[in-house]
């Protein structure tokens, strides 16, 4: 399952459905707000955008390489766009495998290449403003 | 005629989030781009960091842009 989504992402009924008898392992990274502080000023929320359907595309692109390069049972990846408060989940990436290792490596894989080409933004706003993270554009002092 | 969509910080430069541009017969981003820059100079300074696509997919300067395309500017990405 590859999705971009505007609601809350259900981790639990991802990882619910990445159980089968064949795989002896889910790996579970799940990405989430962490309010970062600069003086008197902290990260209210997250706002991601999305350029669909190439997002979706690419997101279903990461998954074909997964099951390319690992013995995998099952991977999902969700991603929200929108508004994500603080500790809620921006994205999820589930993974069954038969063992351990490739559920690991698969799961890190694929939250790598989501930054690489995976056309989705996210905006950091700041009680005193906003910016655009890696473009370092927006509305903050200083 | 081509749409131009630009995201993120790019939109943000540009002050809007669609451009038609009046392209007229087969071209490439390279002859596109100075049309973007000159309209947005803010967006100019962006250039070394952005990306583009043509019909959602990722292309180069020398990428073919024909009428009808979609093309767009993609600020560093940043998902997760």
């Amino acid at each position: 399952m590859f999705a971009i989504v505007d609601e809350k992402i259900d981790v639990g009924a991802l990882i619910e459905g990445a159980r089968r008898p064949d795989c002896g392992a889910v790996s579970t990274f799940v990405g989430t707000t962490r309010v970062d502080e600069a003086g008197d000023n902290s990260v209210e929320y997250l706002e991601y955008e999305a350029y669909r359907p190439m997002a979706d595309r690419k997101l279903e692109e990461i998954g074909a390489e997964i099951e390319e390069r690992w013995d995998v049972g099952h991977v999902a990846i969700v991603h929200r766009v929108g508004r994500v408060d603080p500790g809620e989940a921006s994205v999820a990436i589930v993974v069954a495998s038969p063992r351990r290792g490739p559920a690991f490596e698969a799961s890190r894989y694929a939250i790598e290449r989501i930054k690489e080409i995976v056309p989705i933004w996210k905006r950091e706003v700041w009680s005193d403003g906003y910016v655009w993270v890696g473009s370092q554009v927006g509305t903050r002092p200083g | 005629m081509i749409e131009v969509l630009l995201f993120g910080a790019a939109a943000d430069r540009a002050g809007t989030r669609t451009v038609r541009l009046d392209v007229k017969e087969a071209s490439t981003l390279a002859a596109i781009w100075p049309l973007l820059a000159d309209r947005y100079p803010d967006l100019a300074s962006m250039r070394d960091t952005l990306a583009f696509a043509v019909n959602g997919e990722y292309a180069k300067m020398d990428g073919r842009v024909e009428p009808g395309d979609e093309v767009a500017v993609l600020p560093p990405v940043s998902g997760g």
